[in-house]
């Protein structure tokens, strides 16, 4: 495929990329930011794509990859502010759970509330509508991990929601 | 018969084959607790999509579409420059080839005449030979350390012409005049040939390749001393080789100037 091909196929995954950016980010600021820099990585890298995959695929797994590291650069920033100010409230999450609890949706509370790994399992799952493999591909795990993760996800967003039903 | 919940899992998830998914349907029909569970999934994924769905109906910013619009035109840009750049590599190719066909032209009336000598077999040695091993003994002198044609061989340079030597023992292959202005001439005698060229006192052997004679290892093949001596001959010509009026000119002039 053509490079031209490759930005037409970009633009239009744009609505799909940015709908999973919310999903692993439970924020609109932070999935817009996350797309941003996707979209900046995935075009710079547009040389690597190999033709005949999937470009969803690709672009996803690098959005994926940039949201961890963004994770580890804030789990090391809030890790040093709570060892240099003791006592104070850490957690970005946390805050914003606190602040908005009334607002959010049971949802949104819920999908917050899990951990990482099983949080983007379900989201690729159960949203995005990959398949399994595809799935763990995307996630560079096993698809025994995947489906073990996505159980857990599941089986506790079912708690959370049956209970808050 | 046993459902897990992975099993229900996967079946939601359209993961199973259709023998197995029949299988889940099957049970879900006929248990209604199973029933309950399928429902609660699928609730959940309608409630997972209806809280993230909308995300993919909103504008797209403007500014993303850019990016990306600028890099397609970014590689268009560089696409043409590659086709440019092409098209002028093929164009430099065509002009060194046109200039490559220009100095083969001009270097090939020193190959053809050569092709009248071809019968020379030759070991090469390339510089002034040891006059003992020349076959031409005899008819080469020294002159002050520099080899020079005496006899018969000297007398066949002023004398013949490169038309005329077929039959001769000495052959005229071609005639030049180097950048200095002599006037030299490749020539084949027995088995040696070589290139003499004409200073005001007599001709000066400057190269000379002794041919038919094999010594050892030392042996050629003829088409190599041929390229040999024509690659030296193209080497100190000035222009081309002289033509037949030219060379009968410079013979009526003592080859000279």
């Amino acid at each position: 495929m053509s490079m031209t091909r490759f930005c037409e196929e970009l633009t239009a995954l744009l609505p799909r990329l940015r709908r999973f950016a919310r999903g692993l980010t439970q924020d609109s600021a932070d999935a817009d930011d996350l797309c941003q820099q996707t979209i900046e990585r995935a075009l710079k890298a547009r040389q690597q794509w190999q033709e005949g995959t999937r470009l969803d695929a690709w672009v996803y797994r690098i959005m994926r990859n940039q949201w961890i590291d963004e994770v580890r650069a804030r789990t090391r920033r809030s890790q040093t502010f709570a060892h240099e100010d003791e006592g104070m409230n850490v957690g970005v999450a946390g805050d914003r759970d606190a602040e908005n609890r009334v607002e959010l949706g049971n949802v949104e509370r819920a999908l917050q509330r899990l951990p990482e790994d099983q949080r983007e399992a379900v989201v690729l799952v159960m949203v995005e509508g990959f398949g399994y493999k595809e799935a763990a591909d995307i996630l560079g795990i096993p698809q025994g991990t995947l489906t073990s993760r996505l159980g857990r996800g599941r089986e506790a967003l079912l708690r959370e929601l049956g209970e808050a039903a | 018969m046993k459902v897990t919940d992975e099993e229900l899992m996967a079946y939601a998830d359209g993961e199973l084959s259709p023998v197995d998914a029949a299988r889940i349907e099957a049970a879900v029909a006929s248990d209604p607790d199973l029933a309950l569970r399928l429902d609660a999934e699928r609730k959940l994924r309608a409630a997972l999509r209806g809280h993230l769905d909308p995300v993919a109906e909103e504008p797209v910013p403007d500014a993303w579409k850019a990016m990306i619009a600028a890099a397609a035109e970014e590689d268009k840009q560089a696409e043409e420059r590659k086709v440019v750049s092409l098209a002028a590599a093929r164009a430099e190719k065509a002009k060194k080839a046109a200039q490559d066909a220009r100095e083969t032209a001009r270097a090939r009336p020193f190959m053809q005449r050569w092709g009248t000598g071809v019968a020379i077999a030759a070991s090469l040695a390339l510089g002034v030979f040891m006059g003992t091993q020349l076959t031409l003994k005899g008819s080469v002198s020294d002159r002050d350390g520099t080899l020079v044609a005496s006899g018969t061989l000297a007398r066949g340079l002023d004398r013949q012409l490169a038309a005329a030597s077929e039959e001769e023992s000495l052959q005229i292959l071609t005639s030049f005049q180097r950048r200095d202005g002599d006037y030299c001439r490749v020539f084949a005698s027995g088995g040696t040939s070589g290139i003499a060229c004409k200073d005001d006192r007599g001709w000066v052997l400057e190269r000379t390749i002794n041919g038919g004679t094999r010594q050892g290892t030392q042996y050629r093949q003829a088409g190599s001393a041929n390229s040999e001596l024509m690659a030296a001959a193209q080497e100190m010509a000035k222009g081309a080789p002289l033509d037949a009026e030219q060379e009968k000119a410079a013979k009526a002039n003592g080859w000279k100037d």
